[in-house]
């Protein structure tokens, strides 16, 4: 890459976001990290980062607030609000101030790295999985505005990477035995979505823009979790 | 079990939608609770109409953005009817804003009443409703949750979430009988929207497709009404967690 391009990542606590930062960089992207202190639901303090790096700015990841998982009945107020912001108006803030930046340039990308649970429920999950469709949504419209101005935008719905598993299987029970649920019977590696969010970032995948791309390795396509041999046996055994 | 002993809350039902699902239930021998917040002289418009056609209702004037007010409107049904069988989650704004109209604070609200208001009443009504044979609550969305418009991404995304918030649900309550289930509405003729009203967004259909004019492509809320009423019935116990598409097929166009 001979151009400096800016990519802007803007909670790379995740496992997956800190995988892409490291790919990104190595790839040579001018990779950047909003500050944990800039609040990402304060429009202000965002704008102040975002014109710092406005000259080169090319694409915007956007990951996935942490889970607040937890049925309905143990969920407070301090959760409904903190999911509130940390998700969807997080994310409306963040395409808000970059969007407009890259609308000026007729060119660039955001990129939402959402989650399976913008479409598949966990049964402890409500709002995070709120969050997640709010996101998906937010995706769909804006293609159809900054969509027309050279923006690009994409929904990639994860599943369970590697080094995730362990907080959505404790919440739920429907999601014991996760690694099960994959076609090839194990969690995806923690950095399997590195290949697709870089070629997001090229101007091939424009034909893309507006859609949700599923990155989970069958797992919400898969519903047996056992194999046909196995299947045998139980129905024998019964 | 028989209507007579069932009891359904509505919100946002003093006038629009929410007032033709009232309407249908009691007339179903349902007792319902009609919700309004700031237009009280329509809601009682709505109870008169009820009233007069032998039903039983009352009116509760709350805003479902604020937890304590939809918990004290819940009291108030149990105060009064001593059960709560039936929630039908309607109450929601649409500001027609666009990207750069929207501030945080704007966005906050909306998202306190569209989805808030929804979670908020379902947390107040669940004692009540798990005490119910025939749990039922139903949440009332928008197309606007599946397809988008480019008219109000924030309103758009408050009818995602509640997608979301009707398929967890379902999966949690699975255990206690209840059945969540949506309605995905599309436009629908009512006395008047909130918000800005900018018509000149939905006029392309007629403009694209003249022999399919918008108002042939437009629900009532009786339609909205008679979906409800199916959905809070016993033959409806088998659908939980869907979202159920009621706009005429203009999404197909």
């Amino acid at each position: 890459m001979t151009e400096k391009k800016t990519v802007v990542i803007t909670d790379a606590r995740s496992v997956s976001a800190k995988c892409a930062a490291e790919y990104l960089a190595a790839q040579g992207w001018d990779v950047q990290l909003v500050p944990e202190n800039v609040c990402l639901w304060d429009e202000a303090a965002l704008t102040a980062f975002a014109q710092g790096v406005a000259e080169t700015l090319h694409a915007v990841i956007h990951p996935a607030p942490e889970k607040i998982l937890g049925g309905i009945d143990q969920l407070t107020e301090d959760d409904w609000r903190r999911a509130r912001d940390e998700g969807p108006v997080a994310a409306f803030c963040v395409t808000k101030v970059f969007c407009n930046i890259l609308r000026e340039k007729q060119q660039g990308a955001i990129i939402y790295l959402n989650s399976i649970h913008a479409e598949k429920p966990v049964g402890k999950g409500m709002l995070f999985s709120m969050g997640c469709g709010a996101v998906q949504m937010l995706c769909r419209e804006i293609n159809q505005d900054y969509g027309r101005q050279g923006v690009n935008c994409y929904f990639v719905q994860q599943g369970i990477g590697e080094g995730e598993e362990g907080c959505i299987s404790d919440a739920s029970p429907l999601y014991c035995g996760v690694d099960l649920r994959y076609p090839a019977r194990k969690i995806p590696p923690k950095d399997h979505l590195n290949g697709l969010l870089a070629f997001l970032l090229t101007d091939a995948a424009a034909p893309l823009s507006g859609s949700d791309l599923r990155a989970d390795g069958g797992m919400t396509m898969y519903y047996n979790h056992r194999s046909k041999e196995e299947g045998r046996r139980y129905v024998n055994e019964e | 079990m028989k209507n007579e002993q069932r009891v359904a809350l509505v919100t946002g039902s003093g006038k629009g939608v929410g007032a033709g699902i009232v309407k249908r239930l009691c007339a179903e021998g349902i007792r319902c609770c009609i919700n309004c917040n700031a237009n009280r002289t329509m809601a009682e418009n709505t109870l008169r109409e009820i009233e007069v056609l032998g039903g039983e209702a009352f009116i509760y004037q709350a805003d479902v953005s604020k937890p304590e007010q939809l918990a004290g409107m819940v009291q108030a049904i149990i105060d009064k009817w001593g059960r709560l069988d039936i929630l039908v989650n309607n109450a929601a704004m649409q500001p027609m804003k666009f990207v750069d109209e929207y501030d945080v604070e704007t966005l906050q609200w909306l998202w306190d009443v569209n989805i808030g208001g929804y979670y908020h009443a379902v947390k107040a009504c669940l004692p009540y409703l798990r005490q119910s044979s025939q749990g039922r609550v139903v949440n009332i969305s928008s197309i606007h949750g599946k397809r988008p418009t480019n008219f109000d991404a924030g309103y758009a995304m408050t009818k995602g979430a509640i997608r979301m918030f009707t398929r967890e649900l379902a999966l949690e309550l699975l255990p206690d009988n209840i059945t969540v289930n949506a309605i995905d509405l599309g436009g629908c003729r009512i006395e008047f929207k909130t918000g800005n009203p900018r018509m000149h967004f939905l006029t392309p259909v007629e403009v694209t497709n003249p022999r399919m004019p918008y108002r042939y492509l437009q629900v009532e809320p009786k339609d909205v009404a008679d979906l409800v009423w199916f959905l809070c019935s016993e033959d409806a116990g088998n659908i939980n967690g869907d979202g159920i598409r009621l706009d005429r097929g203009a999404v197909l166009i």
